[in-house]
């Protein structure tokens, strides 16, 4: 007896839930002339697809960024869009093949972990197009790589890092030693000595030597780990005070490192805008080393889907294309002298040019 | 009412008070739970509630067309492709669902066995983990003809998991461990050794994955062959997945080892009293357990061309135990369950490409152990007589085994 009352007042709860919220006219079935007009999104018969990462969608790094193409392409192109998330290396060949079933116009696949099963695809599929981001094409002519000469911006990051620092000691490390990961800290590094040979000052980088291609790393891409914060931890005790964690999502473990730490240290983001897609670490964000994957997805399918021809030629994101680029320094620009900006300018533009090599 | 009437309607209250009956259920009302959170989260849906009593239509048919949507990609990921052009390509979902399937059984009847005995084994993880370490090595690291190659590697695979599950036996014969806290802990430090092993080239690393975590592919004379040819990644996974069921079927049912597993199960104290070593009974029970979980780990170590990862694992060792339960720890309800849950994961893709997430899936499990769990719950739910302590029903089928018979 008991619970058939419990379950009445349930019941009653719900229906009063739905007769308070139910009530609202319905729309008109058919919209008028002018709002069709104005309203209505173009639309495209052109279907653009991309499998992530291990990792989701969400991970406010290169998954996201991709992302955010894909969904600016769908509101600004009117293309349609499916996507998928993979959640072990086991889901990456389902995942392609599950575009490829989809008739995917194009799919792109996102980080270099893929790169074997996109080329499996690839090769098993060769009238579909495929984009592999930090991966490469084996000889496959339906896949277009788009990597980043990620060591471009990361080398004005570590000069400006090294500029900033007043311990003159600043840190990096990643989440695995993979190419597409290094690349950032090889830059960092030479850029941080740069900026040593140029003004004579001692300036160490710890976590990561570009010489023996030795370094810290968190093993995995996991957000915020406590590895993570074990490894930033250490690099301050080290006396670092500008962190450049290239591993994703890995700003909450730097900030937290810092914090108990109690040392005025800040950190450099990595693939977005980090001060500004992540606003609660604006204060501790210096800059940020862009890597502008979101512009290239939307780029890729802006030609495709108006006609332009596929190419299995390599996309490089470098400085001169913008690319890559270091975001502006917001809450820092006072911060940082008229000359480290100015000097940052010349790098830039000696990086385009090929007379610096952010490698050396 | 007759005698005879009598005894048939008893027999089919047996039948729906039964384990088979309520398993159906479980999983029917799986999916019930599954569709009502993919409605939830559908938008159009819940935009029409907005104007539910101007036109109630409206919700019901969004409801009705995502429920319908989601669960027909699944059969398209899953079971048969009606889109694709070809019958080749159509038929894939169904092989992709067969091995996916595979491992599951496998590692599915390892859990089962250890049930069984009254054991809770949680580590079919690291099990899983030391039997591709063993196979690995055995199919990267070492030299051999074809076939022979294939044979010894998998052998080396049910090997490495049967050392950590007899170990965990051992421990807790030993000292009286707990084998959930033991097997939980294993898969802690198999997954570390295993990436341990992987980041070094002279052990099991790549010498081209430029510091991933990751082992060179098995050589090609010890991959399983593929079943159908290369249009399926369909291979040789599946048939020892099955004959191990069939392994599985008589050990447990018709020796004399799986006769003494039972009896520890029933009762430890009893069986002691009988004359049964309870102790050695705990270390082959884990050690088969863990064999069963090597094929799985066979399976994966062996079935792709793309060297194994941290990641290879793919959870099988934790959906194992979801596996034994609904399968009720027996050798075809098991084969059952490792398929259903295998359409899962084969599946997945196709909701995911349609925007549905994935996870529902996860619910819809979690939901059927939740069911199975709970047998006042199913029985409560589709009002089921109470669990019969007669025998009509093998009377009945006893007398028309009889009947059918030479006499």
């Amino acid at each position: 007896m008991k619970l058939k009352n419990a379950s009445a007042a349930f019941a009653l709860l719900g229906a009063s839930a739905l007769v308070l919220t139910g009530c609202a006219a319905a729309p008109e079935a058919e919209p008028t002339a002018s709002e069709t007009e104005t309203s209505a999104a173009p639309t495209l018969d052109y279907l653009a697809c991309a499998v992530s990462d291990e990792g989701s969608w969400n991970d406010k790094s290169f998954n996201e960024s991709v992302y955010d193409g894909l969904m600016k392409a769908q509101t600004e192109l009117g293309v349609q869009v499916a996507e998928a998330e993979s959640n072990s290396a086991e889901d990456f060949a389902p995942n392609l093949q599950a575009m490829v079933d989809q008739a995917c116009d194009i799919t792109f696949a996102v980080g270099f972990n893929l790169v074997a099963d996109v080329n499996a695809a690839a090769a098993a599929n060769p009238e579909v197009q495929f984009v592999t981001i930090d991966g490469w094409s084996e000889g496959n002519a339906n896949l277009k790589p788009v990597t980043y000469a990620m060591n471009q911006s990361s080398y004005l990051a570590g000069y400006l890092a090294a500029a900033y620092s007043t311990t003159k000691v600043v840190g990096t490390y990643g989440g695995l030693q993979i190419p597409a990961v290094t690349d950032f800290m090889d830059g960092f590094y030479y850029g941080a000595m740069a900026y040593a040979a140029e003004t004579g000052t001692d300036v160490k980088v710890v976590g990561w030597d570009a010489k023996a291609q030795a370094g810290q790393f968190i093993g995995n891409f996991t957000p915020n780990s406590g590895e993570s914060k074990a490894i930033a931890a250490a690099l301050i005790n080290d006396g670092a005070d500008v962190i450049f964690p290239v591993g994703g999502d890995q700003f909450g473990a730097v900030s937290e490192a810092i914090k108990e730490a109690g040392v005025e240290a800040v950190m450099i983001g990595v693939d977005k805008d980090i001060a500004l897609t992540s606003p609660e670490y604006a204060s501790m964000v210096l800059t940020s080393a862009e890597k502008r994957m979101t512009n290239a997805v939307y780029d890729i399918i802006a030609d495709l889907s108006a006609g332009g021809t596929f190419s299995g030629d390599a996309y490089v994101g470098t400085l001169a294309n913008g690319g890559t680029g270091l975001s502006p320094l917001y809450e820092f620009e006072s911060k940082v002298s008229d000359e480290v900006k100015a000097r940052l300018a010349e790098l830039e533009a000696g990086i385009i040019s090929g007379e610096i090599d952010p490698l050396k | 009412m007759s005698e005879k009437d009598e005894r048939f309607s008893q027999a089919i209250k047996e039948i729906l008070s039964g384990g088979f009956t309520r398993t159906i259920l479980a999983v029917f009302l799986g999916f019930l739970v599954g569709a009502i959170f993919m409605i939830g989260s559908n938008k159009e849906f819940l935009e029409s509630l907005g104007y539910f009593f101007s036109r109630p239509g409206d919700a019901f048919a969004a409801a009705w067309n995502v429920v319908s949507a989601g669960y027909g990609a699944l059969i398209k990921g899953a079971i048969y492709n009606a889109d694709a052009d070809t019958l080749e390509k159509a038929l894939r979902p169904i092989t992709e669902t067969l091995r996916l399937g595979a491992p599951l059984i496998a590692a599915g009847l390892g859990i089962g066995l250890a049930f069984r005995v009254g054991l809770f084994n949680i580590g079919g993880t690291g099990q899983l983990i030391f039997g591709m370490i063993f196979a690995t090595w055995i199919a990267t690291r070492v030299e051999l003809p074809f076939v022979i190659h294939t044979i010894v590697a998998m052998a080396a695979g049910i090997l490495g998991a049967t050392l950590l599950g007899a170990l965990v036996g051992y421990l807790k014969a030993r000292t009286g461990a707990h084998e959930v806290i033991l097997t939980i802990m294993l898969n802690y430090i198999a997954l570390s050794f295993f990436t341990f092993l992987m980041r070094d080239p002279n052990l099991l690393q790549a010498s081209d994955s430029v510091g991933n975590p990751k082992a060179d592919p098995p050589a090609e004379t010890a991959m399983l062959g593929k079943l159908f040819g290369d249009a399926y990644a369909l291979h040789w996974g599946l048939v020892i997945s099955l004959a191990a069921v069939i392994l599985y079927w008589w050990l447990m049912e018709r020796s004399t080892i799986g006769f003494r597993l039972r009896m520890v199960g029933f009762n430890p104290d009893a069986a002691k009293t009988a004359g049964i070593s309870v102790n050695r009974t705990y270390i082959i029970a884990m050690g088969l357990s863990a064999a069963f979980v090597g094929v799985a780990a066979g399976n994966q170590a062996l079935g792709v061309d793309i060297g194994v990862s941290p990641s290879t694992h793919a959870n099988i060792g934790f959906d194992a135990i979801t596996v034994a339960l609904l399968g009720g720890s027996s050798a075809p309800g098991i084969l059952l369950a490792g398929l259903l849950f295998g359409a899962f994961k084969a599946g997945a893709p196709s909701m995911q490409v349609i925007g549905i997430s994935p996870e529902v899936l996860g619910i819809v499990q979690g939901a059927i152990v939740l069911f199975i769990a709970a047998p006042p719950l199913i029985r409560a739910i589709f009002r089921l007589p109470k669990p019969q302590t007669t025998n009509a029903l093998g009377a009945i089928s006893a007398k028309l085994f009889r009947k059918g018979g030479a006499k």
